[in-house]
């Protein structure tokens, strides 16, 4: 079997972040060859620098035996190389055939646009039959449901002249029919003699449609395998990770619940597959102890954090505050009042104001209950003051001046300057949503002994993470979500193996 | 992620040859990149040299439209600021212009673009009128309530757009934009028609009495308006720069959905900073009626609109630097009308030239948020 597309030991690192180091993989012409692993094991990265969307620091790349190296997207295409992501490209007020001629070579071709349009309109019908796609290419993809747009994108690639087809988690937002019948799609054009890689974390997926599969874990690749002659505990193991104990932490025993989260549901369908993004989520946090979330992103962890954080308008359920009552119903500078921390993880977009100081950002914590001051006049000074104090005591670098720009400091110290506000008075309950992620292992150790710290002070702590190794480190108890619903709860010490088969077992 | 690593390729035409060691400028590649900070002084520079640009350009235009090039200086500096005349009238065109500059400042920091600024100036200019024409309370109080009646129609009308806003998520752009013309045409109405002047056949409406227009100081009214003008410029330097409201409405301007969550009061700040921006531009109204023209014209409002974004533009939505810059536009533009009565220009080429100004100084902030460097030592 010839080798359609061969990476030999790719490293790309982002922010000072190893995404990737000395990743190998290869994929031949007619098999489906999935990728597998957790979120941010750098499956989505390796791939991105196959399409051509990232250049590797090191490492090679050929295409059918041949040494290739790619500037862009449009080199890639001409290695007949075609990637649908995750989020689809397409601009959603044009027609079907418009945003296929975007990629297409008809786009500068001979004749005028409406020919070429007829002309590319007949391909894609013909192509669509083909693959048996209910496509009409006058459309706008607006108005197409996810599948029909997923169908889209592959007709683009496909009739951009690709042979080696690049699926970023394909049947994340596809309900289960939509996403059998699109896996049998892509194996009868792997079976015709192209290229498919699968990039998933869905067991099934790999189990019943890969001819090989390639785990990825912590940006390396760690093994290619059969799925035909692994089981899939072994599978599960090698993406997760060896089973390591978790380091037994001495802790008094959890205080009373603190939070009563009952049947907790967004209105409407805004998660997978037409689901609500939280769907039913039960859940108590007790005083003293940290509650671990693990599963796959996507499942509705943003969803609770922000219903926890009062991003939310309308919620169904229960939210209930120990000695308060309902916190739906408590205002924002309420909840900040009533001890509530909140780190989210989203950095720059719900926990900074990057366009403004540090000391502003510091400040902006406490002003509302008169630290700084009556309404009329900000006690300016005495929040520089405070700002110096806990930029010091939480030891965030870089910081040349309180009036200097909270986006020039680095992630770490952006995290570490979210945890000085949040954490500046003790905390009854906080809300950690991947707070390590992108941070490096100095900086996630002091953001994980902050985290410590606030439980064995008697805060109620939610943490809620991709990273699995992060959750058992930390968590005194660990629930699973999946599709909006907390699916499994382990005591400490939780089975590793149990917990990864909760999260990928649908 | 921060945007320091923004970084995009502009490639200017590849060339085709083997890079040799040192090309020529053009065909060399270069990256734009996003600038963090750039000290103040620097900033100045830049602002100056694009001011001087603009000026250069304006002058070029000028002469070639028939101005001799030795009488420019005399024209626009010495006769617009020296010139006990012009200068009076710079400071009359001024006040109004301070005014709805701020107006329009307060909107914008809450991520508000208030287009309704000349609707809220005409209703102000009502409400004032109204206080008039119907002779509601003593002669004493007579101003302070014309004054209070403006800022209250002022207020109101803006109150539209942001309920809108707020409630149906209606785009506030047309809302406030569409409302100027209600008001366009309802003050034509009453010019027209209620409100006419019995003694003549202009539409217009009679003329306020003594006590009903602004007092004279230094012998014209473009003083007290200018010290109106003034106090509220301090008023809402207060209120941007040392209450609290001031530190949540950069949280609501830098990043909305963040400032929500922690605590800000999103919505109430949005509020208040529209309704201060409608009484800003009701107060405008006011000042034009009682002011300059001593009654309720058809088009006392016109262009002032488009000059307070503009002033609020330029000046960043600062208070102080929205009343230099309101100043700079007046002289500008009384500059241009002596330059309309002695060399015949049109009064287009006034327009010209500050549309040429704003262009350059908009420009500007390019550079104060970019660099652009070689690329060195890149492969392909």
């Amino acid at each position: 079997m010839a080798t359609a597309l061969q990476l030999t030991g790719i490293t790309k690192s982002f922010d000072g972040f190893k995404a990737l180091s000395e990743a190998d993989f290869s994929a031949g012409w007619g098999e489906v060859h999935a990728l597998l692993g957790e979120n941010g094991a750098g499956k989505s990265s390796l791939m991105n620098i196959a399409a051509g969307l990232y250049a590797p620091e090191a490492g090679q790349m050929s295409v059918d035996d041949n040494p290739v190296q790619l500037g862009g997207p449009r080199d890639a295409a001409r290695h007949h190389i075609g990637m649908v992501h995750q989020h689809f490209k397409l601009v959603k007020p044009f027609t079907v055939a418009e945003n296929i001629m975007l990629g297409h070579p008809l786009a500068s071709g001979e004749g005028s646009h409406r020919r070429r349009l007829a002309q590319l309109e007949a391909q894609i019908r013909s192509k669509a039959r083909e693959l048996g796609f209910d496509i009409d290419p006058r459309q706008r993809t607006e108005q197409l449901s996810i599948a029909e747009q997923q169908r889209v994108e592959i007709l683009k690639v496909l009739l951009a002249g690709a042979r080696i087809l690049i699926l970023d988690e394909p049947t994340a937002v596809l309900t289960d029919s939509e996403a059998e019948r699109l896996l049998s799609t892509v194996h009868a054009l792997a079976r015709s003699g192209a290229a498919v890689i699968l990039v998933t974390h869905k067991m099934a997926d790999v189990m019943t449609y890969a001819d090989r599969v390639t785990v990825m874990r912590g940006g390396r690749t760690i093994k290619t395998v059969d799925p035909k002659q692994v089981a899939v505990a072994e599978l599960v193991q090698l993406t997760v990770g060896d089973s390591v104990a978790a380091p037994v932490r001495g802790r008094s025993p959890a205080g009373e619940p603190r939070l009563r989260v009952r049947g907790l549901r967004t209105p409407g369908t805004g998660g997978t597959g037409g689901r609500r993004a939280l769907d039913g989520v039960d859940l108590t946090l007790h005083a003293g102890e940290i509650y671990g979330l693990a599963g796959v992103g996507g499942n509705g962890q943003s969803e609770l954090a922000a219903a926890l954080m009062g991003l939310t308008e309308q919620l169904e359920g229960e939210l209930v505050l120990e000695g308060f009552g309902d916190l739906a119903k408590a205002s924002n500078a309420e909840r900040r009042a009533l001890q509530f921390a909140a780190i989210p993880a989203d950095r720059y977009g719900i926990a900074l104001a990057g366009a403004l100081s540090v000391a502003e950002n510091f400040g902006i914590g406490q002003v509302h209950d008169g630290r700084y001051g009556p309404a009329w006049r900000l006690d300016s000074r005495r929040m520089q003051e405070d700002a110096r104090a806990a930029v010091a005591q939480f030891d965030v670098q870089g910081v040349r001046s309180l009036d200097q720009k909270a986006a020039l400091l680095s992630g770490g110290n952006a995290q570490k300057l979210v945890l000085a506000r949040e954490f500046g008075r003790v905390p009854r309950i906080v809300l950690a949503h991947s707070p390590s992620r992108g941070l490096d292992v100095r900086a996630s150790a002091e953001v994980h002994a902050r985290l410590l710290a606030a439980r064995d002070a008697g805060a109620a702590v939610l943490l809620i993470s991709e990273d699995l190794d992060e959750v058992l480190a930390l968590a005194d108890r660990v629930g699973v979500m999946t599709r909006g619903r907390i699916v499994a709860e382990f005591e400490q010490p939780a089975d590793r193996q149990a917990i990864g088969q909760a999260m990928v077992h649908e | 992620m921060t945007p320091e690593k923004e970084v995009m390729e502009i490639s200017l035409p590849p060339s085709p040859a083997a890079p040799a060691p040192r090309a020529p400028l053009a065909s060399r590649r270069y990256a734009l990149e996003v600038r963090q900070q750039m000290a103040w002084p620097r900033q100045a520079l830049i602002l100056a040299v694009s001011l001087a640009i603009g000026f250069g350009i304006s002058a070029a235009i000028l002469v070639a439209a028939g101005v001799p090039a030795g009488e420019l200086l005399n024209e626009f500096v010495l006769q617009t600021l020296f010139d006990r005349q012009s200068l009076q009238a710079v400071l009359f065109q001024a006040a109004p212009m301070i005014l709805v500059g701020l107006g329009a400042a307060m909107a914008f920091r809450a991520r508000f673009w208030n287009l309704g600024l000349e609707g809220q100036m005409i209703w102000g200019a009502i409400g004032a009128t109204a206080v008039s024409f119907f002779d509601v309370g003593p002669h004493a109080l007579r101003l302070p309530l014309m004054l209070c009646m403006a800022i209250t129609f002022g207020l109101v009308w803006a109150l539209a757009p942001v309920l809108l806003k707020l409630r149906l998520g209606v785009n506030e752009i047309i809302s406030s934009l569409m409302l100027n013309y209600i008001a366009g045409n309802f003050l034509l109405h009453l010019v027209y028609g209620p409100w006419k002047d019995p003694k003549d056949a202009f539409p217009y409406s009679p003329q306020f009495r003594g006590f009903e227009r602004l007092p004279e100081w230094f012998g014209s009214t473009g003083p007290t308006a200018i010290a109106l003008a003034l106090a509220v410029t301090l008023l809402a330097w207060w209120f941007v720069g040392i209450s609290r409201a001031g530190l949540y409405l950069r949280f609501v301007d830098a990043n909305p959905r963040m400032a929500h969550a922690v605590g800000v009061p999103v919505r109430r700040m949005v509020l208040s900073a529209v309704l201060l921006s409608g009484a800003l531009s009701g107060i405008a109204g006011f000042v034009v009626v009682a002011g300059q023209e001593g009654r309720l014209t058809q088009a006392f409002y016109t262009g002032y609109g488009v000059s307070g974004i503009l002033i609020a533009f330029l000046a960043r939505n600062n208070p102080l630097a929205a009343t230099v810059v309101a100043l700079l536009v007046a002289a500008l533009f009384v500059a241009g009308r002596n330059l309309q009565v002695f060399y015949q220009i049109p009064f287009s080429m006034v327009q010209l030239i500050q549309a040429i100004v704003v262009i350059c100084v908009a420009s500007s902030d390019f550079f104060i948020r970019h660099r652009i460097r070689p690329v060195v030592g890149k492969a392909g």
